[in-house]
């Protein structure tokens, strides 16, 4: 299997994850945006809701990755300047869900 | 070095239809989408310097503007979760008729506005 099919199987599996993911966390941020602090720890610290905001942003990242990766491939010619922001597109997808996903664990 | 693979024209020579206003919203709402998420992210994690400094970001979430902000992140979401949802049938095969591309592009057109309200109106409990 090609690199290219990889890609595609993995964008389409993290994209259908990610609609109910999507689903589920935009009815819970109409109703928890507005709230007072600490009802807001409460939804962040809550088990379930922990558990799928973690994997809602790691798949979100994810997916967004390879998605603004094939943007690279359709309209940057220059091969360094997109080998770099690839790069930088990688590492800014596990760094912040990374990074995110600790800080939250401490409240 | 130069990379010798063809780009995709500009945009703006083709005539445009209802499938590429849908193809190219949604490549508009998924960057939107991930710097709205990285934004969520950091209001997550600012959520560690306690109740005292939240005050500033709750007044900002609790304004017209807030609100304005949470519609406008509601409606990008569903804008997402409908063309993903095309995205996924086309790819088992379905769909490609012209008269179905453009009756499903006015689905997630008009269906992102619909989904909106009634997102916003469940996460505020009105049903």
């Amino acid at each position: 299997m090609i690199n290219a099919t990889k890609k595609w199987i993995f964008l389409k599996i993290s994209g259908a994850i990610l609609v109910p993911l999507m689903l589920w966390f935009i009815i819970n941020l109409s109703s928890i945006y507005d709230q007072e602090y600490t009802n807001v720890v409460i939804f962040f610290t809550n088990t379930t809701s922990k558990f799928l905001f973690s994997i809602f942003i790691i798949n979100a990242y994810f997916f967004s990755a390879l998605s603004i990766s094939e943007v690279f491939e359709d309209y940057i010619a220059n091969d360094k300047i997109k080998n770099v922001a690839n790069m930088l597109l990688y590492v800014s997808a596990v760094a912040i869900p990374v990074i995110t996903i600790i800080l939250i664990s401490w409240l | 070095m130069q990379n010798k693979s063809p780009l995709s024209p500009h945009i703006q020579i083709y005539k445009w239809h209802i499938s590429s206003l849908v193809s190219i919203s949604n490549r508009i709402t998924g960057i939107i989408n991930i710097i709205v998420i990285t934004l969520i992210c950091l209001w997550a994690s600012l959520l560690l310097l306690g109740e005292s400094r939240y005050e500033t970001i709750n007044l900002l979430l609790d304004s017209s503007i807030g609100k304005f902000l949470i519609l406008g992140i509601t409606w990008s979401f569903s804008f997402q979760i409908l063309s993903e949802i095309r995205h996924l049938i086309m790819d088992l095969g379905y769909g490609f008729e012209l008269k179905t591309t453009k009756i499903t592009g006015l689905i997630v057109i008009f269906g992102s506005i619909i989904l909106t309200v009634i997102f916003y109106l469940i996460g505020k409990n009105f049903f």
